[in-house]
């Protein structure tokens, strides 16, 4: 009844949530403030929205090409790419308009204290730091970052729904569809914050010296995702 | 008394007896259901909601001895952690009568369990790989983790009537009334402490808005059960009645004690209009 690849594959899916919250420019307070680079709010709220945008994106494209019956191996690559392209569109936006406020409501130009030169533009960072800030804003390397950690978040978030949708192999039944996005919602909960408590409040992306610390977040989440898969594996199974 | 980061968080009742009352009122509320099948009505169904304030309570208690450390984070990530494994366990504790054919009684305690022992392994993880070195994480995830299981069972069981999957199935995850349950029962953890917390934050004043919280998702819930096939309208309107008067009642008793630990009250009248500034 519990196929080793399924719980394997679950717990990647894991793992790949907890990195791509790394990715994230996550602010939080101070940011909200302008007083710290990335966008003003938690890394939970920000990884979830996008997790979530991704995951309704992902349900669709499942929906859409399950329905035949055959659901091949490119299939759930397809299902993969829409689920990284929705939770990208969403941190996309979600720091551009947040952008826009910093620039043209607060005032103050998107830079970073971590490093002296953007790592992708070259642009010098830090005559542009506020006294008393570190730093302000969404620069280049940190919105490339967050679309980056999205991507990963999308693509492991949907990875988690294919596997438990499979397991039923019924896009019709509508138990299965909602059980599977409610235990990948779960999975996704519980890594955004153990990621997020390795972060230990704010990180610009992945020039941030505080990104050296992904191991840690790997391990953890490796056991906190195997964990899950493996109570959520035999529910699918038995339920349905 | 409590709360800036760093310090461990005193109150009124001790953590021994909020963690009694929680998880005894909790699985109480959730089991008391059960009259439905024994008197053949729906009409107790109410009872889930009330063992979900209880757990509730339990719940944003440990939320605020553990937040009183400083999680660097915000709280509301510690109560979506709580929801994010009571959903895991409690799917899992009420599906594996069915699956294991043993009796549906079973069910929520099996799901407490699980949820403590995956609170366990989460909250051991945060100190030892993750080093947060919070001294009373590894318990405190396990309450809440466990109150998250609760909550989310006590608010379900509201909905359809029983906590037998054969029955929350089609009532509570098909009708994908799960996520107004995982999001309203986060809330009701999260929330209380991140509305109060600071240096004058006081446990009474907490808690009240833990029942306040939980009586308001209560009310939520008798108008989901609505939609519900086999449940009577009169059952479902209990719930929301109860849980409409609880609300009112701990409002109230929330906004005096606001008031008697607020330093001081001043009207500020209404806006001054363009004239008077002139």
């Amino acid at each position: 009844m519990i196929d080793p690849i399924t719980i394997i594959l679950i717990t990647l899916g894991g793992v790949f949530i907890g990195v791509g919250v790394h990715f994230i420019p996550v602010g939080g307070a101070p940011a909200a403030m302008a007083q710290a680079t990335g966008v003003g709010t938690g890394t939970v709220q920000l990884a979830a929205g996008a997790g979530l945008t991704g995951l309704i994106s992902a349900g669709f494209m499942y929906n859409h090409l399950a329905i035949s019956g055959v659901f091949t191996t490119s299939d759930s690559i397809m299902v993969m790419a829409s689920g990284a392209i929705g939770a990208m569109i969403m941190i996309s936006v979600t720091m551009f308009v947040g952008q826009l406020i910093y620039v043209y409501g607060v005032g103050v130009p998107p830079v970073s204290a971590k490093v002296k030169k953007d790592p992708i533009t070259g642009d010098v960072q830090d005559i542009y730091v506020s006294k008393g800030t570190e730093g302000h804003g969404v620069p280049t390397v940190s919105f490339v970052s967050g679309v980056i950690g999205a991507l990963l978040g999308g693509i492991g978030g949907s990875m988690i729904y294919i596997q438990l949708m499979e397991i039923v192999g019924d896009p019709t039944n509508s138990g299965a569809v909602a059980l599977a996005g409610i235990f990948a919602t779960g999975v996704f909960y519980v890594n955004s914050v153990l990621a997020s408590y390795n972060i230990g409040g704010t990180i610009e992306g992945f020039h941030d010296p505080k990104f050296k610390r992904v191991p840690k977040a790997i391990v953890s989440c490796l056991i906190a995702s195997l964990l899950c898969a493996i109570i959520a594996v035999p529910i699918m199974g038995g339920v349905i | 008394m409590s709360a800036a980061a760093g310090g461990s968080a005193g109150g009124g009742l001790n953590p021994n007896q909020v963690i009694i009352l929680g998880a005894v009122g909790g699985l109480a509320g959730i089991y008391l259901t059960m009259l439905n099948q024994a008197m053949d009505t729906t009409i107790f169904s109410f009872l889930g909601g009330i063992g979900a304030i209880f757990a509730a309570v339990w719940g944003s208690d440990a939320v605020r001895r553990v937040c009183s450390y400083g999680l660097g984070t915000g709280v509301p990530s510690i109560g979506m952690l709580a929801l994010g494994m009571g959903i895991v366990a409690s799917m899992f504790g009420l599906t594996l009568p069915e699956v294991a054919g043993i009796p549906t009684v079973a069910g929520p305690i099996v799901a407490f369990i699980v949820a403590a022992i995956i609170g366990l392994i989460i909250g051991v993880m945060s100190n030892k790989i993750l080093m947060m070195n919070i001294p009373i994480m590894e318990k405190s995830m396990i309450e809440i983790a466990g109150a998250g299981a609760l909550v989310m069972i006590g608010l379900s069981t509201a909905i359809a009537g029983s906590f037998d999957i054969v029955a929350i199935m089609p009532a509570v995850v098909e009708t994908g009334f799960i996520a107004l349950v995982f999001i309203g029962g986060a809330m009701t953890i999260l929330h209380p402490f991140n509305a109060c917390l600071g240096p004058d934050e006081k446990q009474d004043r907490t808690l009240s808005v833990a029942v306040e919280k939980g009586a308001l998702i209560m009310a939520l819930a008798g108008f989901a059960s609505l939609a519900v096939e086999g449940m009577d309208g009169i059952s479902g309107a209990l719930t929301t009645i109860l849980g409409l008067v609880i609300w009112v009642v701990y409002f109230k008793k929330f906004m005096k004690q606001t008031h008697r630990d607020s330093y001081l009250i001043a009207g500020t009248g209404l806006l001054p209009s363009e004239e008077e500034l002139e």
